[in-house]
Formats: structure tokens, C-alpha cells, sequence
């Protein structure tokens, strides 16, 4: 990796953070930086190495967030054990969802995830396992260790620091060798791919699968973190729409990109929140969907994009 | 015999683009398709390429039913092909371009680089290898999308229209980097407008007129038959751009 | 007997569905961009109907034409202002861009007219029939009737016109119509202005019998993506065959199975369309 330097750089600003401020507003906002970064990192594996656009990721979250919550309210478990529950039911709600849209144009499969998100929500709210309109908590007192149930924000900082880094490091392994190159092949053109013999179905199931199993992980983690889900907060639109714009503002595609956008975008809100009042939902809205269009008609590669103009080196992509 | 289409038709709706053609191809053959707009031969040629499947009729490639197998699957079992567009993978490199080839006979990242720049060697391209493919003019696109093909160690490759929109200059730069994949043992089908390519390189000519082989011989001969010279008639003869 | 009535209203409402579901397919059919406003659109063109008459005292005979050269404009606007520049760009700002649009519009109106809902009186086409026992609300036809015709219209002027065969033939083909002396670019603005104009005509009509809420464009973009896909992309008659299906079966499941569940069905089905027949009844690929 070229820049590996200011890359060690920012791995041990990041890890150094809580450390570094002792006030438990930043240190929180620290680690809702990280968990929007595995988030946005996740979408990314689809919707910017694969191109497939996922605009209804939140399905895979909810999935996550529920199954902790579940295993804890239905069997007593420390919520986290629910997790691997939540990847595999995610995997499966991705097989579903992407085996029938990827063999037909990208938009086809677009729709369908707002379809599916959809879904989820209004099953999740009418369905008494999961809470229904009142949603489910988590343990009101750690039992344990195992429950993850912290009252500082700086264990969940390097519980989700050591997550990211899993997802860069296999996300950079593979950017290097054959999936990844496939992937962009995939991107660059369905049918060129496939004359050059990649499968394109199964890699695009792959990276579908693998994005949603990681965002439920990050739901599962959101869970345990915040103790207490309903059908917005873990399975609405807002959970979608933040994963994509920080993935996209920060520049989807890119190894870094998602995080780059999360350290933009979420101490914004938590500022704005604090200062306004959560209140201001529409205007946050309003906002996003703003930044998202301005992306998009401007400057698709994002942050990232701006940055390599920026730095002017021979543009080095999948490699 | 490394390629046997029998009797293919394919219809779309009502229309029968191909009706009833069949194509014998032996190793170590350049083989030219031609005929008119329209003739059925791109259709024929997406047939055996696995792009299209046939109606009715097989295609056997070394012995193997491949009438229904898909495009993955042909690159797999050796047939390679270049697109009458070139659609190569814009946002990556000359080389990462090649090198997506080059995965498929080699998995592990540094055997498939290696592959790829004895093909950009191949195939002259060598000192763009880091040049972004969509700053490559037409002449390059077409050779990078041969490169590309050619990372797969076919042993038939399917050239379509690759000399369409070339300067004469760049005609003879191709058809000399045509010959020398011949070279290398790999068979050809070439579909083509230009009857000086045609001439120049194929070894023997099939002529596509409303979906049927009308004739099939060497280049000369073919160009002298009359229910070739007929079919022609009817519609302009393509010749090579006057740059 | 109630049976019946339960299909004749979900044929009504089908058409109107069938209406700016037409208006998607337009645009769709025209260039690789789908509108994921398109609802809002339709929710715009509510509001707009709703003010018209709360505001200014015009009334429907004056703010339906009204609202279809509202959103024709939006339409033409959106498409030189965004949709030009992100059909020519990746396929991420290419979803990205009309999804945004639908999100600056939702939460443009919910923080303009808060999510209470709101909705034109009663009596404005007042009246219910009676036709052998079945009750049918004079808005309710109204807005049936009109939105089939305007259907129609849209088909006819499409394969019927020298417009229409124009528009078509940057539809088939965007090179060949520019040899042939077609502007593609002008053609395009006029189909993302008649597509909206579609959405428009269909938001006046159902503020005549629905309540208006800024959310109503998320589940009405649906409903859009499903008439399209089931009806074909890109055909008109597919989409007012599919269209008046989907009120059909809309209305029958929210009889059988409550308004909670329809709006499950009618997504279920949209996948499952997907898995068996993603070209449609219409459609060829």
C-alpha cells in the first residue's frame, strides 16, 4: 500500500482517540464514528466493489440488531451470541433478494431492496417475537461480561476499531487478488466479464452475502451498544440512507472511503443533534438527501475522488 | 475438428436471423465470416460464442454439447471473443484489464501477472500497462479487448468486426498481430466487412446471405461466386476508410 | 355482491395507478434512469392540488390541468438540472441521484407541512352512485375515469403522433434518432415533463378522495416499480393492464387480510414477479 505511513498514522490517531479526549460526549461519538464506518464499509463491499446499489441495506441491520435482542429476550442469552444468528438470517434474506435481480439490469435490483426493507419494517412492527411497535431491550444490568453492557463508551471504541480492521484488511485482501478483480470486471460490464469467464452471478452473490452478513454484525453491535431497538430505529430508512451516503461521501469503491465519510458525517449529526434537539429529523433529511444528489451529479468517486485529483499520482484502482 | 455448429437456427419473434447454418471449424484455421447488413452472421457468431443459444440446431466444441452453455463456461472450456464495441473495463488500468483475463487459468494474484504482461508483450501493449482504458483510442481499445481475450488461453478465439474503424496503417498493424496468434497455435473466426482483411488473412471465406451459408471456400473463389457477387448487389460492399 | 364492490373500486383506483405508473415507464423507457421520485412527485402534485383549493379557491377543473404543468415543468427542470448529467455517469450516481431528489422532496414537504395529514373536503366531488346496489363515490369514478383516459391518451399520442414517434425513436435507439434529425436531449426533457405531468395529474385526482401525507410517495413508488416491472418496461398498455391488476388485488387484500398486510402483499408480489417473470406480461427482455 502506498501511502501505508499516513495510513499507520490514523490507525493509532484512532485507536489513541478516547484516550486523547476525556469527555464522554467525544469518546461516544468516537465509537459511533467506527460502527457507522463497519456499517458504510459493508454497503461498500456491494455497492461500490460490486456496483450493485443497494438502497434498502437496512433490512441486514435490523436483521442483526433483532437477533441480539431476540436471543436475549426469548432464551436469556448475552445479546452478542445472536450475531451469527443475525449474518446467516441475513445471508439468506440476501440470497432471496439478489438471485433473481442480479441477472437483470441494476436498477431491478435497487427497487427490490427498498421492496424488502419494507417488508421487514412492517413484519417487525406487527410481529409480537420481535416487539412489535414497541421494539425490544437488552439487559438492563450486565449479567456478565459476555453481555458487553458498558456504562463508558471505551470498550465499545476498540470492540469496534478491532471489527473495522477485520473488514479493511479482508476488504484490501481481496481488492488485491481475484475476487476483487472480478468484482471490478463485474463493474466495468456484465457482459465483458462474462466473455472473459467470471461467473458473474455467484461473485455478485458472494459480495452481497458477505456486505449483508458484516452490516448485521454492525446491527448486532449497534443492539448491544444501545441496549434498546423498534422497527425505526434498527429497520427504517434512515439507517439505509446513512449507510449509503457515508459510504458514497466518503467514496464508494474505495478502501477508505467509508471511513473517511463517517468521520465527516457523524459527529455533524451528533453535533447538530446536541445543539438542535433529535427534533430535526426532516431537516436531517433533508440534508442527506441533498448531499447525496450534490454526489451524485458532481462528484460520484466522492471525498476519495477529490483526493487523488488532489494528490495527482497515476490512478491505480483495483490494483 | 475443434468446432462443429450443426444446422443452427435461431429465431427472434418471428424472425429467423439464422436458418439452418452450419460451420465446420479445424484446428489452426483462420476462418473469415462475411456477408451483407443484416445476413445473420453477428447472430450466428453470438451463438457460438455462447452469448445467444440457438432455436434449434447443436454446436459441439472438442467434443463437448455446448448449444446451451454459457459464456463463462465457453471462456472456461477454451472459446475466447472480442466484442464488435470494445467494452473494456473503463475505470481500470491497461493491465488490470488483462489481468482479469489472466485469473482465469491463474487463481493466485502473482501467476495471473505474470500471464497478463507476457500478453501485453504479446500484443505490444506493454508500455500502457498503467494507462487508464478509457484514455485508449479505438485502434488500442480493440487490441486491449484481444489482449484481454487472449489472457484466457483459448484455443479458438471469435473476432468481431476487430478491424472495423482502423486506418489502413492500423489494418496491417492488426492483421500482422492476427497472424502471429496463429502462430502461437490458437484457431480463429473472424466476422468481417473488410473484403481486403478477408483476403489478406482468412484461409477460408463463409458467406452469410438471410441466415443461410450460401458459399464457403477460399477467399478468391468465394469472392468470384456468383450468388456471392448477387447477394452483394443488393447491398454496399464496405471498404477500408480512405485516411 | 360486496365482492363486486370491493373489485370495481380496486379497478378504479387501479387506473390512476396505471396513470403515473405509465408516466415511470415513459421515463424508464427512455433512457437507463430510474425515478425513484416518482412517488413524490405524485405527492407534490397532492399538495399542490390541496392548496390550489385551500388557498386560491380553484377548483378541480382548474388545479388538475393546474398540477400536470406543475410537475410537467419539476419534470423538465429535474431532467436538465440532474438526470442529463447523472445518465452519463456511473450507475451509482445514477441511482443515487433520483433517490436523493425523492428524499430532499419527502422531507422537504414533511418539514414544510409536518406530517399531519390533510385532505381536500368531501363534498368537492360530492355524491356517491348507486348502480344496482353497488356504491361508488363520484370522486372515486371521477378519478377512475379520467386517469383511464389520460392512459389512453398517453398510448395513443405515443403510437399515434409524430411526437410519439419521435420520442420513440430515441427510445429504441438514441444515435440513429440523431441521424435521422432527432434531438435526443429535447426529447428526453419532454418525456421526464410528461412523465411527471402523468404523476400530476394522478396526485390531483387522488387528493380528491385520499388523505395527503409527505410519506405517501414511498409506498406509491412501489407501487410504480411494481405496475412497471409486471407490466413490461417501457410499454404503456402493460402498465395499464398492470396497473388495474394491482388495484384489483390491492382492494381484495386489504378485504381479506386489513390495510396492514396489503401493503405486504403488494411487495411480496413485486419479488416474486422478480423470481418468475421479471420481463413482465408485456415485456420481451
Amino acid at each position: 500500500m502506498r501511502q501505508w505511513k499516513l495510513v499507520l498514522a490514523g490507525f493509532v490517531l484512532i485507536a489513541a482517540w478516547p484516550l486523547l479526549v476525556h469527555d464522554v460526549f467525544y469518546q461516544r461519538v468516537g465509537a459511533l464514528v467506527l460502527l457507522a464506518a463497519i456499517s458504510a464499509s459493508a454497503w461498500n463491499l456491494l455497492g461500490g466493489y460490486a456496483g450493485q446499489v443497494s438502497v434498502g441495506h437496512a433490512v441486514y441491520f435490523g436483521t442483526g440488531a433483532y437477533a441480539a435482542l431476540v436471543v436475549y429476550t426469548e432464551w436469556g442469552w448475552p445479546p452478542i451470541a445472536g450475531a451469527p444468528v443475525g449474518m446467516l438470517v441475513s445471508m439468506a434474506i440476501g440470497l432471496v433478494v439478489g438471485t433473481p435481480t442480479f441477472r437483470l439490469r441494476g436498477h431491478y435490483f435497487s427497487m427490490a431492496t427498498i421492496a424488502a426493507a419494507e417488508l421487514a419494517r412492517i413484519l417487525a412492527s406487527n410481529w409480537p417475537l420481535l416487539g412489535a411497535a414497541v421494539g425490544l431491550m437488552g439487559p438492563p444490568r450486565p449479567r456478565s461480561l459476555a453481555d458487553l453492557s458498558f456504562i463508558s463508551p471505551v470498550p465499545y471504541h476498540y470492540l469496534f476499531l478491532a471489527v473495522l480492521t477485520v473488514l479493511l484488511a479482508l476488504t484490501a485482501g481481496m481488492q488485491r487478488s481475484r475476487p476483487g478483480y472480478y468484482l471490478a470486471a463485474i463493474r466495468g460490464g456484465d457482459r465483458a466479464a462474462r466473455s472473459l469467464g467470471v461467473p458473474v452471478l455467484r461473485y455478485k452473490l458472494f459480495a452481497l452475502m458477505l456486505s449483508a452478513a458484516f452490516t448485521a454484525l454492525a446491527g448486532s453491535l449497534y443492539a448491544v451498544m444501545v441496549g434498546f431497538i423498534d422497527p425505526d430505529s434498527a429497520l427504517g430508512i434512515l439507517i439505509s440512507v446513512k449507510m449509503l451516503i457515508v459510504a458514497a461521501l466518503g467514496g464508494a469503491g474505495t478502501l477508505f472511503g467509508p471511513l473517511i465519510g463517517a468521520i465527516i458525517l457523524v459527529p455533524l449529526e451528533e453535533t447538530t443533534n446536541a445543539l438542535f434537539g433529535g427534533g430535526g429529523t426532516g431537516i436531517t433529511f433533508i440534508i442527506y438527501g441533498a448531499i447525496i444528489v450534490l454526489v451524485a451529479r458532481f462528484q460520484p468517486g466522492g471525498v476519495a475522488e477529490l483526493w487523488r485529483s488532489a494528490t495527482a499520482r497515476s490512478p491505480r484502482r483495483a490494483a | 475438428m475443434l468446432l462443429e455448429a450443426s444446422n443452427i437456427i435461431k429465431t427472434f419473434g418471428g424472425f429467423r436471423a439464422v436458418d439452418g447454418a452450419s460451420l465446420t471449424v479445424n484446428e489452426g484455421e483462420i476462418i473469415g465470416l462475411i456477408g451483407p447488413n443484416g445476413a445473420g452472421k453477428s447472430t450466428f457468431f453470438n451463438c457460438l460464442a455462447g452469448d445467444a443459444q440457438p432455436t434449434e440446431g447443436t454446436i459441439h466444441f472438442l467434443g463437448r454439447d455446448v448449444t446451451r452453455t454459457s459464456p463463462e463456461m465457453h471462456a472456461r472450456l477454451g472459446v475466447a471473443r472480442t466484442f464488435q464495441m470494445p467494452v473494456t473495463f473503463e475505470d481500470m488500468t491497461v493491465a488490470d484489464n488483462v489481468m482479469v483475463g489472466a485469473f482465469l487459468r491463474h487463481p493466485g494474484r502473482t501467476a495471473a501477472r505474470r500471464a497478463a504482461e507476457e500478453v501485453l508483450d504479446f500484443t505490444g501493449l506493454a508500455p500502457l500497462g498503467a494507462t487508464p482504458a478509457r484514455s485508449l483510442g479505438t485502434p488500442g481499445r480493440k487490441r486491449l479487448e484481444i489482449a484481454r481475450a487472449l489472457a484466457t488461453e483459448p484455443r479458438l478465439l471469435l473476432l468481431d468486426e476487430a478491424l472495423a474503424g482502423l486506418t489502413p496503417a492500423e489494418v496491417r498493424l492488426a492483421i500482422e498481430l492476427v497472424r502471429r496468434i496463429k502462430a502461437r497455435g490458437i484457431t480463429l473466426v473472424i466476422v468481417e466487412h473488410i473484403m481486403e482483411v478477408i483476403l489478406s488473412l482468412a484461409e477460408r471465406a463463409v458467406v452469410f446471405h438471410q441466415g443461410k451459408v450460401i458459399a464457403s471456400g477460399t477467399p478468391r473463389a468465394v469472392v468470384d461466386d456468383p450468388a456471392v457477387v448477387a447477394a452483394y448487389l443488393g447491398h454496399h460492399m464496405r471498404r477500408v476508410r480512405r485516411d | 355482491m360486496i365482492l363486486l364492490q370491493v373489485v370495481v373500486s380496486g379497478l378504479l383506483m387501479g387506473s390512476v395507478y396505471a396513470l403515473f405508473s405509465s408516466g415511470l415507464t415513459l421515463i424508464w423507457g427512455m433512457m437507463n434512469v430510474v425515478n425513484f421520485a416518482h412517488g413524490d412527485f405524485v405527492m407534490l402534485a397532492m399538495y399542490a392540488a390541496f392548496f390550489a383549493f385551500t388557498l386560491l379557491h380553484l377548483g378541480p377543473a382548474v388545479f388538475i390541468p393546474g398540477a400536470a404543468a406543475l410537475l410537467f415543468l419539476l419534470g423538465v427542470i429535474v431532467y436538465l438540472g440532474l438526470v442529463r448529467h447523472i445518465a452519463k455517469g456511473p450507475p451509482l450516481a445514477q441511482i443515487l441521484g433520483t433517490f436523493g431528489l425523492a428524499l430532499v422532496l419527502r422531507y422537504a414537504a414533511f418539514w414544510a407541512f409536518t406530517a399531519n395529514f390533510v385532505s381536500l373536503p368531501d363534498n368537492l366531488v360530492g355524491g356517491t352512485f348507486d348502480i344496482h346496489g353497488l356504491r361508488i363515490e363520484a370522486s372515486r369514478l371521477l378519478g377512475g375515469v379520467i386517469a383511464l383516459l389520460i392512459t389512453l391518451a398517453m398510448h395513443l399520442v405515443l403510437t399515434r403522433t409524430a411526437l410519439g414517434s419521435r420520442l420513440l425513436a430515441v427510445a429504441e435507439d438514441r444515435n440513429a434518432a440523431m441521424l435521422m434529425g432527432i434531438r435526443p436531449d429535447r426529447m428526453q426533457a419532454i418525456a421526464w415533463g410528461v412523465g411527471a405531468a402523468s404523476t400530476g395529474i394522478a396526485g390531483a385526482l387522488i387528493a380528491l378522495f385520499f388523505y395527503i401525507s409527505p410519506t405517501v410517495g414511498e409506498s406509491l413508488a412501489l407501487i410504480a416499480f411494481v405496475v412497471v416491472c409486471l407490466g413490461g418496461f417501457g410499454s404503456v398498455p402493460g402498465a395499464l393492464i398492470a396497473g388495474l391488476a394491482i388495484g384489483v388485488i390491492e382492494a381484495l387484500s386489504a378485504y381479506f387480510i386489513g390495510a396492514v398486510y396489503k401493503d405486504v402483499l403488494v411487495y411480496s408480489l413485486f419479488l416474486l414477479v422478480l423470481w418468475v417473470r421479471p420481463q413482465g406480461l408485456m415485456g420481451t427482455t
